[in-house]
């Protein structure tokens, strides 16, 4: 599938083509994705503070400091715990929507517009609009719960409540996309299998357990590890309402990344905690190719 | 329309309404004077815009996040489509491993680059510049992957055709492949320029400068200026919040159904 025409007259010009063709982004990508990844790692055997002009090697010493500092294994902590409660929350529910809008027509388009919509919605804004939903005085929850004769609660300033506010915004974002994929999903099943449970008998809870749930089961791995991969990566959500706190209770991996490169300028730290999250994704990406191999196999 | 079919149709609007309640209400309370907001009354107004856009410099921020979400969307998708292109048609040593590499991209955090292009954009002088806002978001290898595999589709017999006709492989890439990829270059643009128009972390380090903030951190620098709730200006804030996510919900009517197919075929490929 040589260009045949322009290969035969100009030969040289042809053999280049791809290259040059290629040149752009591979330049891109080498210049703000891969070099990077090198001088991260180079970065983390070093101290440094922006300003000195030195940076002197100090082998494990950034690695050695960040396993032994409370900081970092209480983000690495809070980041498990959201990615714990907050993932099968969110496919638990994009599950059940989506299974009933996969066999609605008219009114499903409609739904499935309002559900996505958070999705592609800016998350800052979002953040802003749930602070003010949460706020302890003038929010509209506390609002609603006094009129049912309740107290007020201090949502964003409890650490117990405040991760869990987060897990609310998380979800309400990204339901529409988990649910949108889960539709594609559901529609690769094919019609006979649920007249057969029809016809075998069986109410629709048990239709939903024995041919919905397993049948599915490779979206929903594709799900699980995008959304656990992309939970490790929240920082928007978590500087914009709460900024890791209060003490520390919603302080997850990249905000303290942001806060010891960024506000604190430990450059050797922040690298270190930038290569230790790094190794973290990677693997689940990893993971996430096998798992996606084995669902190729399946199918076929 | 049968009765009932008419029923899920009012349940489904009233749910999805339901669902939306907290960004409509943000928006409705945008119209409010603080004062009223505070006493618990409703008095229309559009000063939160004229506050927002004036004395804060919404207007700024909302060129800012315009010329830098359009030029990202732009080159993005000139150096992606260049490079689909050569890996759906080509075949020349080093491309399958080249072709690795931009793929390997969908698999590494965007954190691990955040201090070195820090560093890198420092060093030549581009931080607080509109260039150092974009080009470290070019650096994405998605639409590449996803352009050549819908280019993949296209028979080759089209190309050929060209050739013969004495094109060159940019004249064909432009005359043949283009026209009819233009679906798929229209939804990865649309991918592009909503997650460029959303981006928070890297304005957040790139930029120092008021004047180079892009709405999403306009709006978060506004919140939290002041983020003692009860001395806080929420109808401004909400004013704020309006501008910052109209483009995306206006645009979002005319383009919900392309997005869809977009991410769907993303995730599934």
């Amino acid at each position: 599938m040589e260009p045949c025409a322009s290969g035969a007259l100009f030969p040289m010009l042809s053999r280049l083509t791809p290259y040059l063709l290629v040149l752009p982004l591979i330049s891109f990508i080498v210049v703000f994705t891969y070099i990077p990844i090198a001088a991260s790692l180079n970065l983390s055997f070093r101290e440094w503070d922006f300003l000195s002009p030195t940076m002197p090697f100090v082998g494990l010493e950034n690695y050695r400091l960040l396993f032994s500092s409370h900081e970092f294994w209480n983000a690495l902590r809070v980041t498990v715990i959201f990615a714990v409660i907050s993932v099968p929350i969110r496919l638990g529910l994009a599950l059940l929507i989506a299974s009933y809008l996969v066999r609605e027509a008219l009114p499903a388009r409609v739904l499935r517009g309002a559900l996505f919509l958070p999705s592609v919605t800016s998350t800052v804004s979002i953040a802003v609009v749930f602070s003010w939903l949460f706020a302890t005085d003038y929010g509209m929850v506390n609002a609603f719960l006094q009129t049912l004769g309740l107290g007020k609660v201090p949502w964003l300033q409890d650490p117990q409540l405040a991760l869990w506010v987060l897990v609310i915004v998380n979800t309400w974002k990204q339901l529409g996309y988990d649910i949108v994929i889960y539709i594609a999903g559901l529609q690769a099943i094919p019609q006979e299998l649920y007249d057969a449970a029809a016809v075998d008998g069986g109410g629709k809870a048990r239709v939903f357990r024995r041919v919905t749930v397993p049948l599915v089961m490779p979206t929903t791995y594709f799900l699980l590890v995008v959304s656990v991969i992309e939970a490790f990566q929240i920082f928007t959500v978590v500087d914009v309402m709460t900024q890791g706190g209060p003490a520390g209770a919603t302080d997850m991996l990249v905000n303290m990344l942001y806060r010891v490169g960024f506000t604190l300028f430990d450059i050797g730290q922040g690298s270190a905690l930038a290569v230790v999250l790094f190794a973290l994704l990677i693997a689940l990406a990893l993971f996430k190719a096998r798992v996606l191999g084995r669902r190729v196999h399946y199918e076929a | 329309m049968k009765p009932d079919s008419r029923i899920l149709t009012a349940l489904a609007l009233i749910a999805g309404l339901l669902f939306l309640s907290p960004a409509l209400y943000s928006i409705f309370m945008s119209f409010q004077t603080v004062d009223a907001y505070y006493t618990g009354k409703f008095e229309f107004t559009f000063e939160n815009y004229a506050l927002a856009i004036g004395q804060y410099n919404f207007a700024r921020y909302l060129l800012n996040s315009i010329i830098v979400a359009g030029l990202v969307t732009l080159i993005a998708l000139t150096v992606s489509t260049l490079a689909a292109f050569a890996f759906a048609r080509f075949r020349f040593p080093g491309g399958n491993l080249l072709f690795a590499a931009v793929v390997a991209t969908l698999m590494i955090p965007s954190h691990i680059s955040l201090i070195p292009n820090y560093l890198t954009l420092a060093k030549v002088g581009l931080l607080d510049t509109y260039a150092g806002l974009i080009l470290p978001a070019i650096s994405n290898g998605f639409a590449a992957f996803f352009l050549r595999q819908y280019i993949r589709g296209i028979p080759v017999a089209l190309d050929e055709a060209a050739y013969m006709d004495g094109a060159t492989p940019l004249k064909v890439l432009w005359r043949v492949i283009v026209p009819i990829a233009r679906p798929a270059i229209f939804a990865m643009g649309l991918f592009i320029f909503i997650s460029e128009w959303n981006s928070y972390i890297w304005p957040l380090v790139a930029v120092g400068e008021e004047e180079l903030y892009t709405l999403q951190i306009g709006l978060a620098r506004l919140y939290r200026v002041n983020p003692g709730e009860d001395v806080i200006n929420w109808p401004l804030v909400m004013a704020a919040s309006t501008i910052t996510i109209l483009p995306v919900l206006l645009g979002f009517v005319f383009v919900e159904r392309h997005l869809v197919r977009g991410i769907t075929m993303g995730a599934v490929k």
